[in-house]
């Protein structure tokens, strides 16, 4: 495994300048790997039905999410927008097995209703702020997860060490996150959720402190890796253009209460590379996502701070 | 080495400077008005008499640090080892943390008598004393640094998959250490005190207990020089803390 990884971040390492990305070999195949959605019924792996959430009594009740269904096939690369306080990072919580949906819905995890924390441990999981831990280097937070696992520390410190360059961290191991730029925590904090290494990842606005330039390249750098481990990953973000860039389908939620108000699949062709984003197509969706987008968005000023 | 060396005298040269300055001052304050030796003795006078009792003095400062040295490490032990099973025990301290709080209020010297009956004039008592007054300070405080993280990072631990003791030992305790060393120190004070004043009124030995015989025996000088003495001895102690502080908060 682990040296499987290391091949890939080698390989990945790369390709990471901006060179054409069709002339990479490793990622021909992609019309074989992926089946076609439509074609077989394949069991999702993760399955919100009718998922309400609500918070405090009655007369100041907060509806945070209203009848969410979703499906997410194992593989797929899913992007949820949707303007803020809609129940994004509530949704993810719920995911992650950090809260209960209220009892008219269900998350199924592999088609079976997951409660009680049943998730805990299954999913990884990257919120929204970096959390990283004041007494712990860069390093050592990175390998958190590992640890938790009982993971021997010099190995997993090893593995962690392994990836400090495709994080732009090289050098830095030794740091304590005071030392660090907010770019360079977030980064430390998508390192320690990838090195819990589960099938489904979770990441709640990964790149939202990223400026523009190390975002665009942390995006390739994403997709690269996913292509190679086809681990499901849903991505929460505010960027339309990252959205579309990154996902097999776009989530688009509504105000609060968040429901899902359309899920848009990105046809564009596979490896994406940094072109992508001026070609046709992409703007063409990005314009329908667009008006839908701004219209919540209104919405959910408008209607302020009723639920 | 040497960096470290010239940085530690310019922080101790103008401390020296200044307490020889106050020396002196005194000294020639006294000498000038001619205050008699039961209202303020000349600080050459008294550490004249500190190097004349050297044997004793020494002996009885000793009791005495032991003493509060004990009752230190004993109530910290203790204050830390509550302050996890409350926090481990939410009703636990529902129930009892306002009680806490409350006998926190109360000073812990309004407990000598009660310890000199119930644990003799040895120095259990004075331990026993001393561990009560560290262990409420460490305990509140212990409690508070424990209960800092904010859920999400609690939330994070979770989705890992740490259980409560995976959570209080990488995240709770490192997380508390600063309110820790906050309660070490007050309770390093506070274990002085309650020893001294333990010690003055009731004890076989230490320095409490020469304060007291000396101030029968009206001898202001010896009496001078046992405070002297133990105020030197509390810094030593304090100094000794500061060390261990820089490791129990040594990300910073
Ligand atoms: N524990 C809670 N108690 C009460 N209300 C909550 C709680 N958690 C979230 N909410 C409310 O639920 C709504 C959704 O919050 P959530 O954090 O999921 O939004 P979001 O879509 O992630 O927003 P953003 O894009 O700004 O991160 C908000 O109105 C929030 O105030
Ligand atoms: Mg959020």
């Amino acid at each position: 495994m682990m040296t499987a990884l290391k091949g890939a971040f080698r390989s990945m390492a790369d390709s990471a300048p901006e060179g054409a990305p069709a002339e990479r070999p490793a990622a021909a195949p992609t019309a074989e790997t992926t089946p076609e959605p439509a074609s077989a019924p394949v069991t999702p792996l993760v399955e919100m039905v009718n998922v309400w959430k609500r918070f405090g009594e009655a007369p100041r009740q907060t509806v945070a999410l209203a009848g969410v269904d979703l499906a997410i096939r194992p593989g797929e690369f899913v992007t949820l927008i949707g303007p803020s306080g809609c129940g994004k990072s509530t949704l993810f919580n719920m995911i992650a097995g950090l809260a209960d949906t209220d009892a008219d819905g269900a998350v199924l995890f592999k088609g079976r209703p997951q409660r009680d924390g049943e998730l805990l441990g299954k999913v990884s999981f990257m919120p929204q702020k970096d959390l990283l831990f004041a007494w712990r280097t860069v390093i050592d937070n990175a390998t958190l997860a590992l640890e938790i696992e009982g993971v021997p520390r010099a190995q997993a410190r090893a593995r962690a060490a392994a990836m400090l360059p495709d994080f732009g961290l090289a050098g830095f191991e030794t740091h304590y996150p005071h030392q660090l730029s907010g770019g360079m925590r977030q980064r430390v904090a998508l390192m320690r959720t990838f090195l819990f290494e589960r099938e489904l990842m979770l990441l709640d606005e990964p790149f939202g402190a990223l400026d523009a330039l190390t975002r665009a390249m942390m995006q390739r750098w994403l997709l690269d890796l996913w292509e190679k481990h086809r681990r499901t990953v849903l991505f929460i973000t505010h960027d339309i253009d990252e959205a579309i860039f990154l996902g097999d389908r776009v989530v688009v939620m509504t105000a609060r209460p968040g429901r899902i108000k359309t899920v848009e699949t990105i046809d564009l062709p596979r490896p994406r590379g940094a072109e992508v984003v001026t070609s046709p197509e992409f703007i063409e969706i990005k314009r329908r996502l667009l008006a839908i987008v701004e219209e919540e968005s209104i919405k959910s000023f408008s209607t302020g701070g009723a639920p | 080495m040497a960096g470290r060396l010239t940085e530690t005298l310019h922080r101790i040269l103008p401390v020296a400077a200044g307490l020889a300055a106050l020396l002196l001052l005194w000294e020639g304050g006294v000498w000038l008005l001619d205050v008699p030796v039961y209202v303020l003795p000349g600080p050459f006078a008294i550490l004249g008499t500190m190097v004349d009792n050297a044997g004793p003095l020494g002996a009885a400062v000793q009791i005495t640090l032991g003493e509060a040295l004990a009752g230190f490490v004993i109530g910290s032990l203790l204050g830390l080892s509550i302050a996890i099973v409350l926090v481990l025990a939410p009703p636990l301290e529902t129930a009892l943390l306002p009680l806490v709080v409350m006998l926190n209020s109360v000073p812990s010297v309004a407990f000598v008598p009660l310890a000199l009956i119930w644990f003799g004039l040895g120095i259990a008592s004075k331990i026993a004393l001393a561990s009560l007054a560290v262990s409420f300070a460490v305990l509140l405080n212990a409690i508070q640094g424990l209960k800092r993280p904010e859920q999400e990072a609690v939330d994070l631990m979770r989705s890992f998959g740490a259980g409560r003791l995976g959570i209080l030992w990488r995240l709770r305790l490192p997380a508390a250490m600063p309110s820790i060393v906050t309660g070490l120190r007050v309770g390093l004070a506070r274990s002085t005190i309650a020893v001294i004043v333990a010690e003055m009124m009731g004890a076989y030995a230490g320095i409490g207990q020469v304060i007291y015989q000396a101030t029968a025996q009206i001898d202001y000088l010896v009496v001078w020089a046992a405070v002297f003495l133990s105020s030197l001895g509390s810094l030593a102690l304090y100094g000794l803390l500061t060390l261990i502080d820089g490791r129990l908060v040594w990300w910073r």
